[in-house]
């Protein structure tokens, strides 16, 4: 979990960091009329995104005129798909110089890993690509939860080299290092960064920036923390840009849902292309499944195939929760063609086809859309979802005529894929000579 | 098709083992067998355990606090932690963990620490700084850690899987021989490496390894761990890898596959997903997530790396079978043999699932008490003995029987509600079932005594004090405590209320209480003491239940037959008529009423097994008279009435004999009653150890399990 500049700041002063004051959390510019301000501040677009500097989403004021303007044009403004809808204002902090300092998870041997540059306020990535001698980076054997003096040094050290005015500071710049990997440790933080660390003129180090990444995984241990804070631990933050209507819906069906297109709710279709919605099964054949429509598409079909969605549903969903997987494709006007594949391991074929059927039949009676279906089922439960499957063609052909499983694994799912493209351009045709 | 499988230690698992432990390996080459552990036993560890078990695994033993000392699927012991399962089977050399993802820590260190070498981590959402904490201990004991978040690892050639895979896996095959030649295949995602697997079988290829390395971001052994060592093995032609975007796995390995050639001798595939795919968005996989501005994670930096390191790079189903086939350019086994396998698993229908017991085997006629015959042990052994024998499947030795005799002695003089008064015609059942619950005696003794053996004399015990106040023969038993008697003599005193009585009338009385000590799971007893031991309700609660299913309809039918049997008796000198004329005037006359006639016929027995032992027994101590007469012929009687063949049953030849020793008939009842304790305490526990709780008992689907027949020696 994301949490905003404002909320990471709040606790890293908890154990001990200098932060600037904060003056308040504006929602709205009419707020501003009750603030008493003292010039300059900075004025901090809270998004859960990085690159609001270079976006215009952070601004330093030096009147109360300049302040409303800034205000609202931030308001309006919008940052990598995050609509601004809270602003931080802050004391302005005077800037001798600049530190970098992040605490994280070496992506090689998954250690906590400890990374201080002397260039702060700047692009760390690109730092690191064309002067690696400005970082310092070490990597923290065996998980403890604090950081030896001896490493925080090291670190110190490094930094003053770097920049010998930090000296004076070096007692408050150890103390810094240590406390940053307390909060990782104990916030039990994915990502935990400032940049920049401020050296101010007055020789003091002060956290202007803060991003913290909380592992998801632990939310359910740092309650108290949270709701410190005023985070309700229990209501999951969603890491993305804005929600579409789809994905809020998933998510609160509660299952792992993603829209690949890009504002699905209004996109205009371009008429000769096949739109299909993927019900994949687990989260890994779920990313491959989109890669296998497009390659399909791309190989056979002259690159006019869109897959729409991500979809996890895997891990043995109910029967409901089928049907709803099966509701919002089909409720999502962009989807011509829906392909599926239940390879059980811990999910059951019986209950897949169950809620399949059952969202076609209650579609068919409601007279809402159908969407012709192409799909595998294989493993757990086989034989009974195939004597249900094969009964309900028999006793309703007519909502199912459109539902094409292929039961057990003779075909390989690209193949199935090519079957159901070919379908589903075959179907258009068939409208479009039919609308003439 | 094959019939059998490959050695366990000619395998890719024997491998692995052989790399991190070679002691253990050398144990393994004299066994023959890989043992595997589950830990937590949840509602999925239960219910792979079977599956896992069904496959071919040898799943050795159990690890769940709070269960030690318990079975799962009924024959596979459990253990409170790993050390204690070592100890105890020293050779298990993988471990799969199942527990939820806020223990999952504590138990995977556990598991590493106990030395067992793979380690197979299935839980999900494990906290990041957990992982840490199990990655830090997995290096300092070279553990091969697979996950968490790991559908789990399958060795088709050897029929070993740990985890939660479906059967769709295939190994070389020549000529009905299974092999161990072909790929391994690797994946961080779970339904990836069924789709890879699926393909790459539909080509002929063999599988003789499938690991699922976890989905999570960080895991235990990432592809560089595995793959140079994996190449290392004789009989793997080709690796295949699945990844995904996400994290530096496959840059990892591509970097090292440059730096270290000589490590990668053999060819490597590699299926990359997630070309597509959005930045910025996490897609179910923690782990898979592409971080704007990281120089690794996406699909173009993996197969660049890759590619670099001189790895064929696949996106497509079909394009991964035509460069395993080209690389390989053979298959492994006939294509139709594997889809002829497949059909046949899945057109197969879902066995019935049964469940077992290892107390009484019930057949027509037979009467099987942990391997012994119940008519042998009524023969040659007592009470305590018999009831030792249903706990433990044993019988005891003499300083066990002399314990329990002590036990059971100092249970009968032991305070019970001596001021209860109970009116004449209390119902034995209803009364026993009663007191069971109110006795506290007996609730501290059940609570604080780990030892069945013991736990089942001192009810014994107990039960004799309760039906001598039913039947109003406390008085007299109290009144000879100051005596040294023996149990034996303490159960005829407490049920027939009569000092000093023949040695052979106190043995004939023993014999027909151990007559009645169990009948497997087919009564109402047994049932209502299981379905309450399956909601985990104290023992003394149990009992109480299966006593009190004990009625007219079910045991208690001696009572009447032995009012039956006097009756003819009556009859016949009143009316001075031989003893068939007046039992078959007397059925005709019952009949007529609409009323049956108790003590005969029974659900399974034609020849209740019982029978004749106890005839004999009465016979030998005197008291075989007119009632045992009349229970001998009053089958074929009710043939020359009714047509119809309706045996003399245990309850009958039971009520015969209470009548012929001129005792009182309700004795019949009691005698059932206090036999059967024995049989529902061993249910009771049975139930405990051996079954999860709350589960949806079907009586009908109940399999004997135990001992095979054996004499007593």
């Amino acid at each position: 979990m994301k949490l905003y500049e404002s909320e990471a700041k709040q606790i890293f002063e908890k154990f001990g960091l200098i932060i600037p004051k904060q003056i308040a959390i504006i929602k709205s510019i009419n707020e501003l009329e009750k603030l008493t301000l003292v010039f300059p501040i900075m004025v901090k677009a809270m998004v859960l995104i990085g690159g609001r500097g270079k976006a215009g989403g952070i601004k330093k004021v030096y009147s109360l005129e300049e302040t409303k303007k800034i205000v609202n044009e931030m308001f309006s403004l919008s940052i990598h798909g995050y609509p601004i809808t809270k602003i931080l204002l802050e004391e302005a902090v005077d800037v001798a110089s600049e530190v970098y300092l992040s605490i994280t998870t070496d992506p090689v041997t998954f250690d906590v890993i400890i990374i201080a540059s002397g260039s702060g306020g700047v692009d760390i990535e690109e730092v690191a690509r064309t002067q690696p001698e400005e970082i310092w980076k070490k990597t923290i054997k065996n998980n403890p939860l604090s950081l030896s003096n001896e490493i925080a040094e090291e670190a110190a050290i490094f930094l003053i080299n770097k920049n010998p005015d930090l000296d004076i500071a070096k007692i408050q710049l150890v103390s810094t290092i240590t406390a940053l990997f307390a909060v990782f440790q104990q916030v039990e933080a994915k990502i935990c960064e400032i940049n920049p660390l401020i050296f101010t003129k007055d020789n003091t180090l002060i956290a202007a920036d803060a991003k913290l990444v909380i592992d998801d995984n632990s939310l359910y241990r740092q309650s108290s923390l949270l709701k410190s804070i005023g985070i309700d631990p229990r209501s999951k933050r969603h890491d993305i840009s804005e929600q579409t209507i789809f994905e809020v819906q998933a998510y609160n069906i509660g299952f792992p849902y993603l829209d690949l297109l890009i504002n699905p709710e209004t996109f205009e279709k371009e008429k000769n292309k096949l739109y299909v919605g993927l019900v994949p099964g687990g989260a890994g054949y779920g990313i491959f499944s989109i890669d296998e429509i497009v390659n399909v598409g791309n190989r056979y079909f002259d690159g006019k195939v869109v897959p729409i969605n991500f979809m996890d549903s895997g891990g043995g969903p109910s029967l409901s929760n089928v049907a709803n997987m099966f509701h919002l494709l089909m409720d999502h006007p962009a989807t011509d063609l829906i392909i599926t594949s239940r390879f059980g391991g811990i999910s059951s074929c019986d209950i897949f086809i169950q809620g399949l059927i059952m969202a076609l039949r209650d579609r068919f009676m409601s007279k809402k859309r159908m969407i012709p279906v192409f799909g595998r089922m294989v493993g757990t439960d086989l034989a009974a979802a195939r004597a249900f499957y094969e009964k309900a063609k028999r006793e309703t052909p007519e909502p199912l005529k459109n539902l094409h499983i292929v039961v057990g694994n003779q075909k390989i799912m690209a193949d199935v894929i090519k079957d159901g493209i070919e379908y589903g351009f075959r179907v258009k045709e068939q409208e479009k000579s039919g609308g003439n | 098709m094959a019939v059998g499988k490959l050695d366990a230690d000619q395998g890719l698992i024997f491998y692995f083992i052989q790399q991190v432990r070679p002691e253990l390996a050398v144990q393994i080459s004299k066994t023959k067998t890989i043992e595997t552990m589950i830990v937590g036993l949840g509602r999925q560890g239960t219910r792979h355990t079977r599956l896992m078990m069904e496959y071919g695994t040898n799943v050795t033993c159990g690890v769940a606090p709070g269960k030690g000392g318990t079975k799962v699927h009924e024959t596979i012991p459990v253990y409170e932690n790993a050390n204690d399962a070592i100890k105890n089977h020293p050779n298990i050399a993988v471990a799969s963990i199942w527990k939820h993802y806020s223990s999952a820590k504590d138990a995977t260190i556990e598991v590493i620490r106990a030395g067992i070498p793979i380690v197979v981590l299935i839980s999900e959402f494990i906290p990041l700084r957990d992982v840490r904490d199990i990655l830090v201990e997995a290096r300092k004991y070279e553990t091969i850690l697979f996950g968490g978040n790991t559908p789990g690892i399958i060795f088709p050639p050897e029929g070993i899987k740990v985890g939660m895979l479906p059967d769709i896996f295939q190994a070389q095959e020549t000529n009905g021989k299974i092999g161990s030649k072909g790929v391994t295949i690797l994946s961080r995602s779970g339904a990836i490496l069924y789709h890879l697997s699926d393909a790459l079988a539909s080509a002929g290829i063999a599988q003789n390894g499938v690991l699922g390395v976890g989905g999570d971001a960080a895991i235990g052994s990432r592809f560089v761990d595995l793959v140079s060592t994996i190449m290392g093995y004789e009989n793997t032609d080709l690796v295949v890898i699945a990844g995904e975007i996400g994290g530096m796995q496959e840059e990892l390995l591509a970097q090292d596959m440059i730096s270290h050639p000589e490590k990668y001798p053999k060819p490597l595939v590699a299926l990359i997903s997630g070309a597509n795919a959005p930045e910025g968005k996490t897609m179910g996989h923690a782990g898979a997530v592409i971080a704007p501005g990281q120089s690794y994670g996406t699909y173009i930096s993996k197969k660049d790396a890759l590619e670099n390191a001189g790895v064929s790079v696949v996106n497509h189903q079909r394009d991964l079978i035509e460069v395993v086939k080209t690389k390989l350019n053979r298959t492994y086994f006939k294509i139709e043999d594997y889809y002829n396998k497949m059909r046949k698993k899945w057109d197969a229908k879902t066995p019935e699932r049964t469940w077992g017991t290892a107390i009484t085997n019930v057949m027509p006629n037979n009467l099987i008490i942990r391997g012994y015959p119940l008519q042998e042990i009524i023969a040659k052994k007592g009470l305590l003995e018999t009831a030792y024998l249903l706990q433990k499947s044993d019988f005891p030795d003499k300083n066990e029987l002399q314990e329990m005799e002590k036990i059971a002695v100092k249970a009968v003089k032991e305070d019970f509600l001596n001021y209860i008064s109970v009116p004449e015609s209390a119902d034995i059942s209803k009364m026993i079932g009663s007191f069971l619950l109110i006795d506290n005696q007996l609730a501290n003794f059940a609570d604080s005594t780990k030892d069945i053996s013991k736990v089942v004399a001192f009810t014994l015990g107990r039960i004799v004090k309760y039906i001598a106040i039913v039947l109003g023969n406390s008085e007299i038993v109290d009144s000879l405590q100051i005596e040294e008697l023996s149990f034996t003599e303490l159960i005829y005193l407490g049920l027939v209320g009569e000092k000093h009585p023949d040695k052979l009338k106190i043995r004939l009385l023993e014999a027909m209480i151990t007559a009645c000590v169990d009948h497997g799971i087919t009564p109402p007893s047994a049932q209502a003491t299981r379905i309450l031991a399956s909601a985990r309700a104290k023992y003394e609660v149990g009992l109480s239940a299966g006593i009190q299913a004990i009625t007219d309809v079910h045991g208690g039918a001696g009572q009447k037959a032995a009012d039956f049997f006097l009756s003819v008796v009556r009859i016949s000198k009143e009316k001075n008529i031989n003893l068939d004329e007046a039992t078959f005037e007397l059925i005709r006359e019952t009949i007529k009423t609409g009323k049956r006639i108790e003590g005969l016929g029974h659900r399974i027995h034609t020849k209740d097994p019982r029978r004749d032992i106890l005839w004999e027994l009465a016979e030998n101590a005197g008291f075989a008279k007119e009632c045992v007469s009349i229970s001998k012929m009053i089958g074929d009687v009710f043939h020359q009435v009714r047509g119809i063949d309706l045996p003399i049953n245990v309850d009958g030849v039971l009520g015969a004999i209470t009548a012929d020793m001129d005792i009182d008939p309700k004795l019949a009842k009691a005698i059932f009653v206090f036999g059967r304790i024995a049989g529902l305490t061993a249910h009771y526990f049975e139930e405990i150890n051996t079954q999860p709780q709350m589960r949806s008992i079907s009586f009908d689907k109940a399999v004997y399990r135990g001992q095979s027949i054996r004499e007593i020696g």
